[in-house]
């Protein structure tokens, strides 16, 4: 090895040993230590986001999984290849076969149309069916066995079935072994409005239902880790052009899918958030950081320290912080979203997979970056520092421009958001209205400290008492103006973000409560014959607590587009869209429907006259899916015969509003001519079973679709969700306490000396306090109305980028922000300064000599 | 045969610009001192002693002049290779002591040694404040000792390099008269044992006494002291 290697080697182990040993003797200082804590913080709070939030998100994707019966379900018309079968098993999936078909089914003389679903032994992936078999309901995690058929309450109340029964299906007879309560995965949504039969594999060619020409639909179930999803893409998107229904765990979580979505991007926000602080506390730290080390640095460069070994020195010394601190705050955040995760457990029926490696390594990127982003461009003035500065002490290199401070935080901060929240849009949009702000609140802080000077000079004169205090106070701040300036921003920051996520989170909860009311529907009645229509309602008017409109329905199957076959028209990855294989459900409304928002075009005024073409209104997503726009024209087969129609308008709805939604409606005065039934959704308490009873034996051709079962599944994961947001609130709160805790202490040394001269010049401890007191609630009170500002304009702009929800103002926050900054400050002011007021003049004077 | 010069200044200036005025602190300065040789630079406060002492040290870059320490140009060198120049070569002892605040006197003793690290760097600093008397004190942080106690910390760490030319602004401007008779005392001892080359800038006459030779600045410019010159 040569002898400039060897040099080199021993030059970087000496700077590593040195920058180590630098920072060891360093934690001394209270600066390193908040700098210390403010870096754990932040990745003790990323991580446990980040680490539960991964859980979370694995955990709720296996219980959606469960709702959808798989990760992965693939469907058509005709049984699936063995090829494709061992490309997904070698995919690392475990595959399940399900065939749905619609048949007949007797008992004596009693005949009932039912839905068969045919299951095999590996049924159910996920989850567990919920039977009566005779010694009360068990939860099974397999569905019937061969020779058995297991009935839906209902079918069993229509063919008067019991336990033991053989029930006849096809050209063969099942017992009847259980009555199915719940299925594990009820999502089938209005395909099923015949009553359930469950059977085995085994017993479908005894059946001869399948022949040619029969509708039957083949399902393959697949379950496996979403990696292995991603892996199979591809031929995902292959399997779709060739017209296979293709559901994804990832892409249609059943039912679940806002709440989910907002709560997962609040718990980032929130982690964010947390971020935010630490760095604000990272940035405030450093400037003491910087101003105590100034010395170092000079002294160094007398003793012959380059500005490279300078720079290596401190960036090393920093390093190393930041490396133990993301050591250290990783393992406060794993046990956290374990402390989280007990918390919760109650609340959590679903075993979560053990956390992943990649939270871990966001945390530490997250420490060095907040670090650079927060600290670097301060750090950059101790590399600046003179040698001459042992000589001639007011030689500091100029602390660097404010603006390059925040710009280069922002930015890191930016691309944190982007990495976070995986949306480029959001990071800019944020980064860009951030500068806005800070640029507004810079001005506005100029002139809030500016009148509050002019107030307090105001103030009468007299000797003690707060008035006194208010001025003393008051003119402290003014004096170090750009100091108090920079410290208000950072407190407002703080504020803006604890409030926000506290915002959001109140918001967020409305919402989901508003959406999801106790009495909102739980039964749908489906097939109601135009006679069965009006004793029906009167049954439901009298009985149910809350109905839906009635909507008339026509079953349909959009055949045409502009002329061209359907399939044909739409765009290649549409070809197995669901809406293209099955009869749609088409309605006929006067007007727009509740929970409806018309988003392009108009909705029709009258019925159109007999030379104009059909107005209809399509639902935007299914329009959107179907590359179909305004002007467009329809052809629908209903029963054997046409009918055209030209897309007037789209609408925006609701899908988890659990009310009918239609993807088509037609004006009224069209579609009454076709045969017709009807449909509503009601709520019925669950003590109501005899009107239930009466309802199935007097309308037996109305079908009752129970949706309780998946409204209990989405009650129970609002109220997991709940509890975490509010945790993660608390742990935010936490950190912004913490956050100006160490910002004060971070001031600490020229107060002390303030408060050092004012006792010189006489004035006793509680003036002192009084004084002190004043300062930290003046200084609260104007960053909390800055903060509130801020939260204000973020939450308006994040609600319409982000959460989809509608802005509103939030008056609460410009009462309590201001009040709860004065108190909050206030009060951790009088506690630090608490010490201060003891000691003598002299050792306070003294302490400004260390900086 | 004359020895080279250890610290070699001609025509030394050094202005600044202060608003629209140009103000000359020092012109026109020629200083010649020899490896094992004391000297004192005597003035008034304000007469420019330490701006000459930053300039000497290669810590302030002159406005005129040519400058050599350890025979090497200073012109030729920028501010990083004018510091690696001092590297464990020069010491130095400042009246306000510069000692970091969060350091014990072992460590601050240390400081310079990381730099140039030395292989018994721990021992040779412990051996350098028993030298200096401060044996017992080697953990205490610079709050727990006195003014005297910091000074003599300052001291052996300006000695622990094996520096060759050590320069002392002051060092006994922030002490009493006693204790600053003391680290003189000390100062001096520490020159004579390890051979080193002193330069001190001071206005306190006694002190200048003690050196080999002294000069005195006055006016921007330099003159030759014959020591019973120097007033009692």
């Amino acid at each position: 090895m040569s002898r400039a290697a060897t040099l080199s080697r021993r030059g970087a182990a000496q700077a590593l040993r040195f920058s180590a040993r630098g920072l060891w003797r360093d934690l001394r200082a209270a600066d390193v230590r908040a700098l210390f804590l403010a870096l754990m913080l932040a990745v003790a709070a990323s991580t446990m986001i980040g680490f539960f939030l991964d859980r979370l998100d694995r955990g709720l994707t296996r219980q959606a999984g469960q709702l959808l019966g798989g990760d992965l379900v693939l469907e058509q018309g005709q049984p699936f290849a063995p090829e494709l079968r061992r490309t997904l098993a070698q995919a690392g999936l475990t595959l399940s076969d399900q065939v749905d078909l619609v048949s007949m089914v007797s008992l004596g003389d009693a005949f009932q149309v039912a839905s068969l679903k045919v299951v095999d032994g590996v049924y159910p992936h996920y989850g567990s069916v919920l039977v009566e078999r005779g010694e009360g309901r068990e939860a099974l995690a397999r569905g019937p066995a061969p020779g058995e058929a297991w009935l839906a309450p209902r079918l069993a109340l229509l063919l008067d079935a019991e336990l033991g029964d053989r029930v006849r299906v096809g050209e063969t007879e099942l017992r009847v072994t259980g009555l199915v309560e719940r299925e594990p995965d009820q999502s089938a949504g209005f395909g099923n409005f015949n009553p359930r039969l469950m059977m085995h594999l085994d017993d479908l060619e005894a059946t001869q239902l399948v022949q040619p020409g029969s509708r039957v639909e083949y399902e393959l179930l697949a379950a496996g880790p979403s990696e292995a999803l991603g892996t199979l893409e591809p031929l995902l998107a292959r399997l779709r052009r060739d017209g296979v229904e293709v559901r994804d765990v990832r892409r249609d979580r059943p039912g679940l899918g806002n709440a989910l979505e907002r709560a997962e991007r609040y718990l980032s926000l929130a982690g964010l958030a947390a971020v935010l602080l630490a760095g604000v506390a990272v940035a405030m730290a450093t400037r003491r950081y910087v101003d105590r080390h100034l010395d170092t640095a000079a002294l160094l460069r007398c003793f012959g320290a380059t500005q490279r070994q300078l720079t290596r020195l401190f960036a090393l010394q920093l390093l190393w912080l930041a490396l133990v601190a993301a050591a250290l705050g990783a393992l406060l955040g794993l046990a956290g979203q374990a402390l989280l995760l007990g918390l919760l457990a109650t609340f959590l029926p679903l075993t979560l997979p053990a956390p992943g490696p990649l939270p871990l390594l966001l945390g530490v990127l997250t420490a060095v970056a907040v670090l650079v982003g927060f600290a670097g461009p301060t750090l950059l003035r101790l590399k600046r520092v003179s040698a001459l500065k042992v000589l001639r002490r007011e030689l500091d290199p100029l602390p660097p421009a404010a603006w390059l401070v925040v710009v280069v935080a922002s930015l890191v901060f930016g691309a944190l958001l982007w990495l976070y929240s995986g949306d480029i849009g959001l990071a800019i949009g944020l980064l860009l209205g951030g500068w806005v702000m800070l640029t507004l609140l810079w001005g506005l802080g100029r002139a809030l400290l500016g009148l509050v000077l002019r107030l307090v000079t105001r103030l009468p004169a007299g000797q003690g008492g707060w008035g006194q205090a208010l001025r003393l106070g008051g003119r402290q701040l003014a004096r170090r103006r750009d100091a108090s300036l920079g410290q208000m921003l950072a407190f407002a920051v703080t504020f803006f973000a604890m409030a926000m996520i506290a915002l959001v989170r109140g918001d967020l909860l409305t919402t989901w409560q508003a959406q999801l009311p106790e009495a909102m529907p739980n039964y749908f009645a489906i097939n109601i014959q135009p006679a069965e229509r009006d004793p029906f309602i009167e049954v439901l008017d009298a009985r149910a607590d809350e109905r839906t409109a009635l909507y008339p329905m026509v079953r349909g199957r959009l055949t045409a587009i502009n002329g061209t076959p359907a399939r044909e028209a739409v765009p290649a990855e549409a070809r197995g869209d669901n809406s293209l294989r099955r009869e749609l459900n088409l309605t006929w409304q006067g007007e727009l429907p509740e929970g409806n928002r018309l988003v392009a075009g108009q909705w029709f005024s009258a019925a159109p006259g007999p030379a104009e073409p059909v107005p209809i209104s399509l639902e935007d997503g299914f329009a959107e899916r179907l590359g179909l726009g305004l002007g467009d024209t329809l052809t629908f087969t209903i029963g054997g015969r046409e009918i055209g129609g030209r897309v007037a308008s789209l609408r925006d709805l609701d899908w988890d509003s659990f009310r009918p939604n239609f993807f088509v409606i037609f004006p009224p005065g069209i579609l009454d001519r076709f045969g017709h039934s009807y449909i509503t959704a009601f709520h019925l308490d669950s003590d109501e079973g005899e009107t239930l009873r009466s309802l199935v034996r007097d309308f037996p051709g109305v079908s009752l679709l129970n949706i309780d079962a998946i409204l209990a599944q989405v009650r129970e994961l609002v109220t997991q969700v709940t509890r975490a947001v509010e945790l993660v609130l608390a742990l935010v709160l936490l950190a912004g306490v913490s956050v100006l805790y160490a910002a004060l202490t971070a001031s600490r040394p020229v107060r002390a000396h303030e408060g050092g001269l004012l006792r010189v010049f006489g004035a006793g401890t509680r003036t002192l306090s009084r004084v002190q007191g004043a300062e930290f609630a003046i200084l609260g009170l104007a960053s909390g109305l800055m903060g509130a500002l801020l939260a204000e304009l973020a939450t308006a702009g994040l609600y319409a980028l982000w959460f989809d929800l509608p802005p509103r103002p939030h008056p609460l926050v410009w009462l309590l922000l201001p009040a709860g900054g004065a108190l909050l400050i206030g009060a951790i002011g009088h506690l630090l300064s608490r010490g201060l007021r003891r000691e003598a003049p002299m050792a306070s004077l003294g302490l400004l000599g260390e900086t | 045969m004359t020895p080279a010069p250890i610290l070699h200044a001609d025509g030394l200036g050094k202005g600044v610009d202060s608003g629209e005025r140009h103000l000359t602190i020092l012109s026109d300065l020629a200083l010649e001192v020899f490896p094992g040789e004391s000297l004192a630079i005597l003035g008034q406060s304000g007469a420019g002693k330490s701006t000459l002492l930053g300039l000497l040290a290669g810590l302030d870059t002159p406005s005129a002049g040519r400058l050599e320490l350890f025979g090497q140009s200073l012109a030729a060198l920028d501010e990083d290779g004018r510091a690696a120049l001092r590297a464990g070569r020069v010491g130095f002892v400042f009246q306000n002591f510069q000692l970091l605040p969060t350091l014990t006197a072992l460590e601050n003793v240390l400081l310079p040694l990381e730099l140039s690290p030395q292989p018994d760097g721990e021992a040779r600093a412990r051996e350098w404040l028993e030298r200096v008397g401060l044996g017992e004190r080697l953990d205490h942080l610079p709050k727990q000792l006195s003014g005297g106690e910091q000074q003599r910390v300052a001291i052996a760490r300006a000695f622990v390099t094996g520096a060759e030319l050590v320069f002392a602004d002051e060092p006994t401007g922030n002490l009493d008269p006693t204790t600053g008779a003391r680290i003189i005392e000390l100062l001096f001892r520490l020159n004579r044992e390890a051979g080193t080359t002193l330069v001190l800038v001071t206005h306190d006459h006694a002190l200048a006494r003690r050196c080999q030779r002294a000069l005195r600045l006055a006016d921007g410019r330099l003159e030759t002291l014959a020591l019973d010159e120097v007033e009692a």
